[in-house]
């Protein structure tokens, strides 16, 4: 009896889990109104281009609040690559390295205190890095990179914001996001208080992407 | 005690903005103090939160102050005032209302120097006075000093000037400025 009741809830959950996978699968689709399912568009090299960030023109910004005023820095040294299919986002790649000893504030105490172990410990961790194994459009259209960011030895999910714009040479990608740096460890002992220093970092990018070929 | 100067004493608002304005000084020196001594981290953040603040605050009140003095009658010094004595006290009056206004600005303009904008009190951001330049910040940084440092000095010549009012001359200099001061 017990047995029974127990097989016969299970099989109803799973019914019930199926029919909400599926129809959550047909929402997925319904604004990607297109004739070809993504499942046929199978990665070709001829479609999917590669780009890599050009000399000049790339700024990676961050922002945060101190004392209740923003206070906002660069990273000097970084490097992006992007393989990109219009017409196949799920076989799209970003990979953005940084060089986190590279950021600049526009003041040399505060660029040191940030490199300290107990912020951003640019000795233990001198890059950070951000990949995606794909492209997605996210909420309202808007087009994603669906990976993982590593900062400060922690990786953590990230969806990344990203316009992509045509240029001469390529591609301009731009975006701003905002993460929370506790979420990668940033700020031990008395830094981990986010009342004089807060919790989120605002990040902005503009980089331009050179075609590969 | 009214509210406006007369010819003979200073009013409520005169006495209030003289007297608020030399407690803020004196909480600012200590605030001062203690963030020399603080390492870098949230609390010294937070003290230099406070010492910006109020000093943002001793500007506000000194430019309230310097236009009320401009709508008010302002006490004479008395007939017995030698002219040497006249001469002294207006300089240092001059050089002490200078200095509330010069502190502010320039701890101010330090802080834009270094690329840290300055937050009153949480209520605003203050715009930047000046563009990064860690150069121009050493030299604030020692004029901001250099500043304090004449203000002590004028502040101790001008308490001399009002306790030989009180104690030499026994006129009523320093008791039309004292907070319950009765002027005979």
């Amino acid at each position: 009896m017990t047995n029974y009741s127990a097989l016969l809830a299970a099989t109803l959950l799973t019914c019930a889990a199926a029919a909400a996978a599926s129809s959550a699968a047909v929402a997925e689709q319904k604004p990607a109104a297109k004739p070809a399912p993504q499942a046929a568009a199978a990665p070709t090299p001829e479609s999917t281009a590669r780009y890599t960030q050009a000399a000049t023109g790339n700024s990676l910004g961050f922002a945060f609040m101190q004392a209740d005023a923003l206070n906002e820095g660069t990273f000097r040294q970084f490097s992006t690559e992007l393989t990109y299919d219009e017409k196949n986002l799920a076989a799209s790649t970003l990979k953005v390295t940084v060089q986190v000893g590279s950021l600049d504030t526009g003041d040399q105490e505060r660029d040191d205190t940030l490199k300290t172990p107990e912020l951003l410990d640019t000795a233990k961790y001198p890059t950070a890095q951000y990949l995606a194994s794909s492209l997605a459009k996210g909420a309202g259209g808007k087009l994603e990179a669906v990976g993982k960011l590593t900062l400060r030895g922690v990786t953590r999910e990230l969806r990344l914001p990203l316009t992509l714009k045509p240029t001469a040479a390529g591609l301009e990608l731009t975006g701003e996001t905002t993460i929370r740096r506790l979420d990668y460890e940033v700020g031990q002992g008395d830094w981990k208080s986010t009342e004089w220093v807060g919790n989120d970092i605002k990040l902005k990018y503009q980089v331009a992407l050179t075609r590969a070929r | 005690m009214s509210f406006r100067n007369t010819t003979r004493s200073w009013g409520f608002l005169s006495k209030a903005f003289h007297w608020v304005i030399v407690l803020m000084i004196l909480n600012q020196w200590i605030i001062a103090e203690r963030a020399e001594s603080l390492p870098k981290g949230p609390a010294l953040i937070q003290a230099l939160w406070w010492h910006k603040s109020f000093g943002i605050t001793i500007l506000v009140l000194a430019i309230l102050r310097l236009l009320w003095r401009w709508m008010n009658p302002v006490p004479d010094l008395g007939a017995e005032t030698r002219p040497w004595e006249r001469v002294l006290a207006k300089i240092s009056h001059v050089l002490l209302y200078a200095l509330i206004f010069a502190m502010p600005l320039s701890g101010w303009m330090m802080s834009s120097a270094r690329n840290f904008p300055v937050s009153w009190f949480g209520w605003i951001q203050l715009p930047d006075l000046v563009g990064r330049d860690p150069q121009l910040y050493e030299l604030l940084k020692d004029l901001h000093g250099t500043l304090f440092a004449v203000l002590v000095s004028v502040a101790a010549l001008h308490v001399a000037g009002a306790l030989k009012h009180h104690f030499i001359d026994r006129n009523d200099v320093l008791r039309r400025m004292l907070p319950f001061g009765r002027v005979k």
